[in-house]
């Protein structure tokens, strides 16, 4: 077994910790409650160690596609010619750093649903089988497993919201899950379409890459199927016009739900236009970005507009997903390696900043029971540290430097500024307007005359405090020093053909 | 030798007679029948074709055996249903039985 | 030393975790630790200082100590994106490093003093120390991401600590608009930057006004992005039209206010400004738009200051008209007259800042002109102090201030006609008018609140000590614009040799302009001492209530601060209630909810095929196959 191998089954072993963990899960009767949780709560840590490892494992100097692990499923048969449908595991610059984002938000996450208390096996069950969707979905170079687990990470999270959640909940599940399958649909045939065009036999992923730049995949054939793989992995990632689950979507579901969801899954659509579009079909993916980069400056001025005058905690935090992924659209459209590494970073950076946004909503509304602002006052009197970690999510989510939002967004604009100038200013004019919003919610409930119906609010918990403090670390770390993440994402954005200096 | 097209004439026949009934009766019992009528057509035409373009191989004359026996099943199944039906509503007219509707 | 230099900002940002975390858990909070760091930072300085002066050599050309590291990379090869960080010490960051520590240990003495038994005393000392270390880290960044990254910071730092007593809605809505404001202008820093960074492909400072001074940037796209910069700048320095923050930003603790929104943060723009002027001056035109601003700020702010009763908000609004001085200076290319007035204004401005929060606390929060007066007897050190600044503020010979305004007057006559120079000398006048008037109504005559005035007393050493130190820097700290005075010190001269664009300048004292300057304090001050004399408001307030009209603008600024509410009220407010609007009910319910409606209608409309009778499905299965078979027979053919 060779060194890459061994790394192989590392990565293996990542995807399989949660759907053991989930299996185990299963076996436990419901009434064990606490130990459920502390399966969870292992398997979480074990699947964060991984992470941490697989990132840093990750050789900057190396091939930019590592840790390879290819188990074939089925070949030769009737359509499928050698490698035809493969188990192939591997991690690449852009999948290390998600790999880590999953890891740090799903024990966040884990923990955070420390509290929860109707039907915690069910809900963990559910909970990590999404999670091993997710790493799948980051860890496959194969389209049919890409797919699979895209859809594995989908489908639980109508249960997980219409099960577990609040305020509207089937509708906010049945139309989140309604439109995520619309979009599966669009990226399923141009799946489809992709094998059967490319006509190699073979849904491996890296061949097909190939296949996209050499000209087996006409110019006009990816010219008319990147628009259906754009914007079906779009609308997982907020696309403008189809961002609307996203506000209902994170008002109904249950906390570590919404933390996981904005946090990773909203990932995996940019993740896919990235694999999908502009790796696989670079000359469609060249010709459609500056309709994807009008949409996503689009969606970033919208969001952030409309979350001004928003009086729910969530559905700021709603609108203000749709409007810092549109940063991450802009930042994929503008196709250099400045713009496309500055939309991965703030693909880790939005993800741990609304990952702890969500855990401290969460950690308010159980206690209090509004997400209203206006209802609230002055509780950075009786609830500090909940106060000093939203300070920091938001202003995190504001850009600041020194916290992980710059780091990404200023990636963005320099190299939205090399290709549309103008779109980069309208996209910094979005920023200020996340202060606007980002502030008002600040004033209005952080600051001001205590409203005394809150004396018996709670601080955080210690686990919250744990959980809240993992995130804010991530969101420090990338804003001070964020050598290690561009170095892997850097590295192989620069390999991606399409994609230039 | 009869030429094969007299069998498929036949067939022909057959089948339209079947299709008139069940588009024209009411009775559920004569519906059934009807339906057989037009099975044994095919395999009236299974059979003709199985004896006259592939006299070695007998695919034709299996493949009516099969419909042989889907017949048997469903008009064991369907004369359940009827007595059911009749049973329930104190008919056989296929008119009257129009519950499964929006 | 010089080349470590970073680490003057680097202990007081080590000590804002330490106090920060632990602080609470420290005797006294923790106070001595922020003392100990800045005054570490303070000490430094003079290492970093001598190490500078004995580098310096402007015949050599070694006038700048630099020092960088890589800090990330995008990409491989020749493309590849590449951020170093550095520091660049040359004779701005000497000045700009003098002006802070000392400013900055000194506001940290009185602090433990005007601060004490406050909630939250830690915090405030905490956000002091990462205020320092970023201010230290703006000044001697070597690159503009760098500086950007700490201008954020410092804006930050202002934002928490003007909203320092949240729990007050004032402070906490001044806190958000400052913060809304230089944001603004932070747009336009941030495309600023980076449009000079597409045009030469580097964030270095130096790199950057060499190419453009070279001609590697067309003059209109240089135009436009020196534009962009200075917008940053003129947020950040409170210049019309975004001046509204600075006075609200009174809300906040008097200490921040000196150190804060007078020395240090509210300079930044000049600063940077400074730094690069080079390039405004390739930028044909740019220096004509910032000598404007300075002088309408000047002007105005002079205007909106003589109404004002709040004594802070007077020094606030002096503030601004000071920044807008520096500005006038710097458009009219003289970067010198602007940093040298940028150090004495810091001093005199932060000394009356203190003495103003001495009064404030002795007086147990009473910051209204019409419940003070006559106090200097009964504080007679703030007293002394607060009068040394006003008449360096004013511009009074031989104070700090005569000689730097002097020079930014002096500056002016670059500028053809003199209407600069009469502008200007206008502005001074009404400073020296408003400065007397804050003094004799706070200090002199007879008091106001006999209640108040009963219950005052002088501050404690703590306090006391920094006024003194700070009234005699605002006192001498003019003279270094002297040769004999600056050789003295170590320096290659006087200030004006100092700091300099091209060429070292030795100051030469115009007689005729000196006593231009003169006479302007002295009608200034005499308008004042004859309209207020005795701490009495009669001719005042006859004077406003014969213009009346007047007199409200006055009063209420113009009306600016209600234009921009109602603007943002009704214009952006109003625009994201139909933002919001459209996405509910177009996007979401006609879009999104509207195609799950369609799809359930056609179900209801489709479902009356389920007719529920057998033959009407037998004769549409009949149907379909006949018609299949039709439509076999016609392809086939």
């Amino acid at each position: 077994m060779t060194f890459d191998e061994g790394q192989g089954y590392i990565v293996l072993a990542t995807l399989a910790a949660p759907l053991l963990a989930a299996l185990i899960i299963l076996f436990i009767p419901s009434e064990q409650k606490m130990a459920i949780r502390y399966v969870a709560a292992f398997f979480s840590a074990v699947m964060l160690g991984l992470s941490i490892y697989i990132f840093a494992a990750y050789q900057v100097d190396g091939e930019h596609i590592q840790m390879t692990l290819k188990w074939v499923w089925v070949e030769n048969t009737a359509f499928l010619g050698k490698d035809g449908i493969t188990l192939h595991l591997a991690v690449d610059g852009v999948s290390a750093p998600m790999a880590l984002l999953t890891g740090i938000v799903a024990f966040a996450g884990t923990i955070t649903s420390w509290k929860l208390n109707y039907r915690p096996k069910d809900f963990f069950i559910l909970y990590f089988t999404l999670l091993a969707g997710v790493y799948g979905t980051f860890f496959s170079f194969d389209l049919f497993f890409f797919f699979f687990f895209y859809e594995l990470a989908v489908m639980p999270l109508y249960l997980l919201i219409g099960v577990w959640g609040s305020t509207r909940k089937e509708y906010g599940a049945m139309k989140l899950t309604l439109m995520l399958v619309g979009g599966s649909v669009l990226i399923w045939i141009g799946i489809f379409a992709v094998f059967h065009e490319a006509n190699l036999g073979t849904f491996d992923m890296q061949r097909l890459f190939a296949a996209g730049n050499d000209g087996t995949l006409s110019p006009t054939f990816q010219k008319i199927f990147f628009p259906m793989i754009c914007i079906g992995c779009g609308v997982l990632a907020a696309l403008w016009p189809f961002h609307t689950w996203s506000p209902d979507g994170h008002m109904s579901a249950p906390t570590a739900v919404s933390m996981v969801h904005a946090g990773v899954l909203m990932k995996l659509g940019a993740f896919g236009i990235i694999r999908l579009g502009i790796q696989m079909l670079p000359v469609g993916a060249e010709f459609w970005m500056p309709g994807l980069m009008v949409l996503g400056i689009i969606g970033a001025l919208y969001g952030a507009t409309a979350a001004l005058t928003q009086r729910d905690f969530k559905l700021i935090s709603g609108y203000s997903s749709v409007s810092h992924m549109g940063y991450v659209l802009m930042g994929l459209a503008t196709m250099n390696q400045i713009g496309v590494t500055g939309a991965v970073l703030q693909m880790f950076s939005h993800g741990v900043m609304t990952a702890l946004v969500f855990l401290l909503i969460g950690a308010l509304y159980d206690q209090a029971h509004t997400r209203d602002l206006k209802d609230y006052g002055g509780i950075t009197k009786v609830m500090p540290v909940w106060v000093v970690f939203y300070t920091v999510a938001g202003l995190a989510n504001v850009g600041l430097p020194g916290l992980s939002g710059f780091t990404a967004e200023f990636h963005i604009f320099v190299g939205t500024f090399r290709a549309y100038p103008v779109f980069g200013a309208l996209a910094i004019l979005a920023a200020a307007l996340a202060a606007g919003y980002m502030l008002r919610m600040f004033a209005i409930v952080f600051f001001g005359p205590f409203n005394v119906r809150w004396k018996d609010l709670k601080d955080l918990t210690p686990l919250e405090t744990m959980a809240g403090g993992l995130l804010i670390g991530s969101i420090v770390l990338m804003g001070v020093w964020w050598a290690p993440f561009t170095d892997r994402i850097g590295h192989t954005v620069a390999a991606i053909p399409g994609v230039i200096g | 030798m009869v030429p094969l097209e007299n069998y498929l004439v036949l067939s022909a026949i057959l089948f339209s007679l079947g299709v008139y009934g069940v588009l024209a009766r009411r009775n559920a019992v004569l519906v059934l029948m009807s339906v057989e009528l037009m099975l044994n057509a095919v395999s009236l035409n299974f059979i003709a074709f199985a004896a006259y373009l592939d006299p070695e191989r007998i695919a034709g004359v299996i493949f009516s055996i099969f419909v042989i026996t889907v017949a048997a099943a469903e008009v064991g199944l369907a004369l359940a249903i009827v007595i059911r039906l009749f049973r329930n509503r104190a008919t056989s007219n296929v008119d009257e039985a129009a519950l499964m509707k929006w | 030393m010089a080349e470590q230099a970073w680490l003057l900002a680097a202990i007081p940002a080590g000590m804002f975790f330490v106090i920060a975390f632990f602080g609470r858990f420290l005797p006294r909070q923790g106070d001595y630790l922020g003392v100990l760091a800045i005054g570490t930072s303070f000490v430094l300085f003079f290492f970093v200082l001598a190490d500078y002066l004995n580098f310096y050599d402007f015949e050599a050309g070694k006038t700048a100590i630099t020092e960088s590291i890589k800090w990330s990379t995008v990409g491989v090869g020749e493309s590849a994106f590449r951020l170093r960080m550095g520091i660049y010490v040359d004779q701005i960051t000497i000045v700009m490093f003098a002006v802070v520590t000392t400013v900055a240990l000194m506001v940290n003495i009185f602090s433990i003093g005007y601060m004490k038994g406050e909630p939250r005393y830690y915090w405030f000392f905490a956000l002091l120390q990462l205020f320092v270390a970023s201010m230290l880290m703006l000044v001697m960044a070597d690159n503009l991401l760098l500086v950007y990254m700490s201008w954020e910071l410092v804006g930050v730092c202002s934002f928490l600590l003007i909203g320092f007593y949240w729990e007050k809605r004032s402070a906490t809505e001044a806190a958000k608009k400052a913060f809304i404001t230089t944001r603004i202008g932070d747009v336009g820093l941030l495309i600023g930057i980076i449009l000079l960074w597409r045009a030469t492909g580097t964030f270095n400072i130096r790199e950057i006004i060499e190419i453009a001074e070279h001609g590697g940037i067309g003059s209109t796209y240089l135009f436009v992005s020196v534009l962009f910069v200075f917008l940053g700048c003129m947020g950040k320095s409170a210049q019309v039209p975004f001046h509204v923050w600075l006075p609200d930003a009174m809300e906040g603790p008097t200490p921040v206010s000196a150190l804060i929104h007078a020395a240090t943060m509210v300079v930044a723009g000049v600063y940077l400004t400074a730094r690069l002027l080079p390039l405004f001056e390739v930028a044909d035109g740019t220096l004509l738009i910032v000598t404007i601003v300075g002088l309408v700020t000047a002007l105005l702010t002079g205007f909106m200051a003589l109404a004002q009763t709040d004594i802070k908000k007077v020094l606030a609004y002096s503030t601004v008209g000071q920044l807008g001085f520096m500005f006038v200076a710097l458009g009219s290319g003289h970067p010198d007259a602007a940093l040298f007035h940028l150090m004495t204004h810091a001093f005199f401005k932060a000394l009356l800042f203190l003495g103003s929060g001495s009064v404030i606390h002795a007086t147990h929060h009473n910051q209204e002109m019409d419940k003070l007066g006559g106090l200097w007897k009964k504080m007679p050190i703030t007293g002394t102090t607060f009068f040394v600044g006003s008449l360096a503020l004013a511009g009074v010979v031989p104070l700090a201030g005569f000689w730097s305004k002097d020079e930014v007057l002096h500056a002016t006559q670059s500028w053809d006609g003199g209407w600069a120079l009469i502008l200007l000398g206008l502005a001074a006048v009404m400073t020296a008018f408003y400065t007397t008037r804050l003094f004799i109504r706070t200090f002199m005559g007879r008091p106001m609140d006999q209640h108040v005035f009963e219950q005052t007393h002088e501050s404690g050493f703590l306090m006391a000590a920094p006024l003194v130190f700070l009234g005699i820097l605002a006192a001498v700290s003019g003279f270094v614009v002297w040769h004999g005075v600056g050789t003295a010190l170590g320096f290659p001269g006087g200030i004006t040799e100092f700091v300099f664009l091209e060429e070292p300048e030795r100051y030469h004292i115009d007689w005729a302009l000196a006593a231009g300057s003169v006479a302007i304090a002295a009608v200034g001050i005499f308008l004042g001492a004859w309209m207020y004399w005795g701490n009495s408001t009669e001719k005042s307030t006859r004077l406003a209530n014969s213009s009346p009209g007047i007199y409200d603008m006055l009063r209420n600024k113009f009306y600016i601060d209600e234009m921009y509410q109602k603007g943002i009220d009704k214009g952006l407010l109003g625009f994201s209630y139909i933002v919001s609007w459209f996405d509910r009910y177009v996007v979401n319910d006609t879009g999104v909810d509207g195609s799950a409606q369609v799809t359930g209608y056609s179900g209801y409309i489709l479902k009356f095929l389920q007719s529920g009778r057998v033959p009407n499905y037998a004769m549409a299965i009949t149907l379909g196959v006949v018609g299949l078979a039709v439509l076999g027979l016609v392809v086939r053919a």
